[in-house]
């Protein structure tokens, strides 16, 4: 039974509140029924029986049976009194109201963290508000959720309040509290009612003083610890369960949720969460692997903490937790046994723990549905023409150039190239060489390596030219500091070609030993299929984000409505008001904003200086209803041994005298 | 007629249509008695003398007197002598039969029992039949007696049209024999006055009480009006059904002490049968009742 009703007064009998008093109107109903009861007996059955002759004059042996004994009935009258005064709602010493006199203000944390207790808070600010307009009071409410145009805190009717309050919703962001300036119409005395939602936003601090310095404050804590899910960067992604306060020490699980075959949104794994570690700022958190089949985790689409309706519980899935799957042809035969030369050898490296890596003839990978095909140095060759397919349905086929390409007769009419290459290739810093080995010039910020640090000592020493084409610009995403090509990439249809004019392996660059080439082969992978998705951290390079699916405070998509796009340096900042948590795509890329993270929980009395901490929280008035039909089944089943005991024990008696 | 006057029987119309709709059961009734009174085997009992009757017993010399008619002529074509052809005498008894028609006997306390009229009417016809294969002269009390295999079907016919607890005081002969067969709940005094008559004239009998099991054992509990059947005025209403089974009881065995005590005193059979039992029993008790 809750504490308090929905939004509906509470009758107050000394220490006793009655959620529902209008049910206590019902009592009303049972001295009538008693004399009913009385007056009324049932109605006989009427049967039709020859015998009735014989009966002429019988009368009843027991006068007991036509009225049923005084104290069964009230024994019954007590067992309907009790249940509906259990309906009523009664409630031992409900939360105390906040005392005082003068003007009420009631601020509300607004942000996700407020959602799982949120219908909770909005009775608790209803009733508050209630009470202070029965008192004559002015009242006034804050929603800490950080929309502009709110302007400073006016007092006014209550009638305008409660409906605020009861259309306010939790944002998909977290709470944020204004500056003091906000209070500057305010009257200079007035008491709050603060509900909080447990967490140390940025702010607290301050805009407690501002309100403590203006009157009695009163702060209600949520009545569980606050939880939320993130997703850590690392390779493989892992997710962590941040919950506010070690009280419950047991974790929920994490759903993913994402199609079934059938496209279907369905949960797709249930994810336990391991034994939690207690955090520095008093939160626990426990890391959950996301150990699941490629196949499975692809298809995911959301995270969810299990029974915690907050958008900070919710980690929308991007590329970062999608796992590639990245094909390898070469032709091993080219240098057999020599593995430190075989370009697989560094392809192999650069990818392990990143993607699944599937080896093979170009038939044989190409049956596996591969993200992404690496081709080191090999021709398609007879496989050219499913190959082309395959691209044009949206694959991504990476090409590394090297002494076999070089030499290739037809190169020219090799269709899976981004651009016509030079036959026979430059040579730069070899021994008959007059240039040096050139290093990279720095990346293009629309590219897809934008963002990539160039380390000064990767240099190419041989490269494969193109011929000059007036596309040759545009296809270029990486090249050298002379402005010869070393990337080049071009759309086949859904699909991309990309071509490496240098080699896999060591022999023509040293970039294949660098870390960038690990980075390079990082994002050509992640856009491969699915729309680009950058790192947030790195999503300084697009200007703009808009937004394609949006959370509400409690977790649940929605379509993005009213919605300006949002400036790079803000989507990196995390969700904030007109950027609420949800997926956001930014030309062909798509990154994921997700509200929850750390959390930083204020729970103790001692982190609201000042302030009342209002222990109804925890202890919300002892509600009797449970105690209420107990007892009321206890004297049905009272009543039930009487009637046995009367309707046996009568038998008995009477032939007693008639013997 | 017999029987106090149904209002049915002022109408000829409607008289017609229920005399149709009784004798619509008829042929079921008679099939169920013949099948009833095969349990039965009766003989003709002869009285080893010549007389009326229907079996051959001598032939003796015609003598004059007798009527032409009376010689046996393929008898006498062997001799000179004209003989005349004897029968065994037979003194065939005559009986009568009635089953009360109250609306009382036409109840039963389970759908899948016969109501007491029906029980009481499958006994007396097919103790009807098993008499009139011994010869005797039956009817229903009131009509004339006749012996004979053709009775059989006006016997079932004039059972079914019956109506009235007890037959017409005036209906009995002397020597006759009475069966009655009814549930006898109603007041007595009727009966009693039936059997002193009865003793008066000389006629034996038997009376058989025919009861529905819930009758005998009362089976309800609780608060109950207990209504006579037919719409009469008579009814009982009680809050404890079940406390009054043993006084009903009690009152039940009374009935049948005092039904016992008229029926000795009348030198009538008084038994009991209750229709959850097999007919057959009850037809074999009636039939030795009358037969002694």
């Amino acid at each position: 039974m809750r504490a308090t009703g929905t939004g509906a007064r509470m009758l107050m009998l000394g220490p006793l509140g009655f959620a529902a008093p209008w049910l206590l109107g019902a009592l009303a109903a049972l001295p009538l029924l008693w004399w009913l009861l009385r007056a009324l007996p049932p109605a006989p059955r009427e049967v039709v029986f020859p015998g009735t002759a014989l009966m002429a004059g019988l009368t009843d042996p027991s006068a007991l049976a036509r009225r049923t004994p005084w104290w069964l009935m009230a024994l019954r009258m007590l067992a309907l009194a009790a249940a509906i005064a259990a309906l009523a709602g009664p409630v031992w010493r409900p939360d105390p109201r906040p005392a005082g006199t003068g003007p009420l203000l009631v601020v509300v944390d607004a942000g996700w963290a407020a959602a799982p207790g949120w219908p909770r808070a909005q009775d608790r600010a209803l009733a508050a508000i209630e009470q202070a307009t029965g008192a004559g009071r002015p009242v006034a409410v804050w929603l800490a959720d950080g929309q502009g145009g709110r302007g400073t805190v006016r007092f006014g009717a209550a009638p305008e309040a409660a409906a605020r309050m009861r259309a306010a919703v939790p944002q998909a962001w977290g709470t944020r509290y204004p500056d003091g300036s906000a209070l500057a119409d305010a009257p200079a005395s007035f008491d709050t009612l603060w509900l909080s939602d447990g967490l140390d936003h940025p702010g607290r601090a301050a805009w407690l003083a501002a309100l403590a310095g203006r009157g009695a404050v009163t702060v209600v804590p949520p009545a569980r610890p606050v939880r939320a899910l993130a997703l850590t960067g690392d390779e493989p992604p892992a997710l962590v369960l941040h919950q506010a306060g070690a009280a419950g020490a047991d974790l929920p699980a994490v759903l993913a949720v994402g199609p079934d075959p059938q496209g279907v949104q369905r949960q797709l794994a249930r994810l336990v969460p391991p034994a939690p570690e207690t955090l520095a700022s008093g939160a626990i958190a426990a890391t959950v692997p996301l150990d699941l089949p490629p196949e499975l985790r692809n298809r995911i689409t959301r995270f969810a903490i299990e029974g915690e309706a907050s958008a900070g519980a919710v980690v929308l899935a991007d590329d970062r937790v999608r796992r590639r799957k990245v094909a390898l042809v070469g032709d091993a035969r080219a240098t057999e046994g020599q593995a430190l030369l075989s370009p697989l050898h560094y392809l192999r490296q650069a990818l392990a723990g990143r993607a699944d890596v599937v080896e093979g003839g170009l038939a044989d990978v190409l049956q596996a549905a591969p993200d992404v095909v690496i081709l080191a140095d090999a021709q398609a060759d007879t496989d050219a023409e499913p190959l082309t397919r395959w691209v044009a349905a949206g694959g991504m086929l990476i090409r590394f150039a090297g002494p076999r390409m070089a030499a290739s007769e037809d190169l020219d009419g090799d269709p899976l190239l981004p651009v016509r290459l030079r036959p026979g290739g430059r040579d730069a810093g070899g021994a008959l060489a007059w240039g040096a080995p050139r290093p990279l010039a720095p990346f293009d910020a629309q590219g897809p390596f934008a963002g990539l640090a160039v380390p000064g000592d990767v240099t190419v020493r041989a490269q494969l030219l193109p011929e000059p084409d007036p596309d040759l610009g545009g296809r270029t995403v990486a090249q050298l500091t002379d402005g010869t090509p070393l990337v080049t990439r071009a759309p086949v249809a859904q699909g991309w070609v990309v071509l490496f004019h240098t080699s896999a392996n060591a022999d023509w660059s040293n970039l294949p030993l660098s870390g960038l080439f690990v980075q390079m082969l990082d994002r050509l992978i992640q856009s491969a299929r699915a729309p680009q998705a950058a790192q947030p951290a790195l999503a300084a390079e697009a200007p703009h984000w808009t937004a394609q699916t949006v959370l509400d405070g409690f977790g649940r998509p929605a379509a993005p409505e009213g919605l300006a796009p949002v400036a790079a340096e803000d989507f990196a900042a995390g969700p904030a008001p007109g950027a609420p948590a949800g997926v956001y795509a930014a030309g062909e890329r798509r990154a994921a904003l997700n509200a929850g993270g750390a959390l930083v929980p204020a729970l103790a009395a001692a982190d609201w200086p000042g302030a009342t901490l209002s222990s109804a929280a925890r202890a919300p008035g002892l509600a009797l209803g449970g105690w209420l039909l107990a007892l009321a089944a206890a004297a049905l089943a009272l009543d039930a041994l009487g009637s046995g005991w009367l309707a046996g024990g009568r038998p008995a008696r009477r032939t007693g005298v008639r013997a | 007629m017999v029987g106090s006057p149904d209002p049915a029987r002022a109408d000829p119309a409607a008289l017609r249509a229920a005399a149709e709709a009784a004798a619509a059961g008829l042929p079921a009734l008679l099939l169920a008695a013949e099948r009833l009174a095969s349990v039965v085997d009766a003989g003709a009992h002869g009285l080893r003398r010549a007389g009326t009757g229907d079996e051959f017993w001598q032939y003796r010399a015609a003598q004059p007197g007798d009527a032409a008619s009376a010689i046996d002529w393929r008898r006498s074509a062997r001799t000179d002598a004209a003989f005349v052809r004897e029968r065994e005498k037979q003194s065939p008894q005559a009986a009568a039969l009635w089953v009360a028609a109250t609306p009382g006997m036409d109840w039963s306390g389970d759908p899948a029992r016969p109501s007491k009229q029906a029980r009481g009417m499958l006994l007396a016809l097919a103790l009807g039949l098993v008499l009139l294969r011994g010869g005797e002269r039956v009817a229903v009390a009131g009509r004339p007696a006749r012996g004979g295999r053709a009775q059989a079907e006006a016997l079932g016919r004039d059972l079914i049209a019956a109506a009235g607890a007890l037959p017409d005081a005036g209906a009995l002969r002397p020597g006759q024999r009475l069966v009655l067969v009814g549930d006898f709940l109603d007041d007595p005094a009727p009966l009693a006055a039936l059997a002193r008559q009865a003793a008066a004239l000389g006629v034996g009998g038997a009376l058989l009480q025919v009861l529905d099991p819930a009758e005998e054992t009362f089976p309800f509990a609780g608060a109950i009006r207990f209504r006579a059947a037919g719409g009469a005025a008579a009814d009982h209403l009680t809050r404890d059904a079940g406390a009054l089974r043993a006084a009903y009881l009690a009152r039940l065995a009374d009935r049948r002490v005092l039904l016992a005590q008229m029926a000795d005193a009348a030198g009538l059979r008084f038994g009991t049968h209750d229709t959850a039992a097999p007919p057959a029993q009850a037809l074999m008790w009636l039939y030795q009742a009358l037969a002694e």
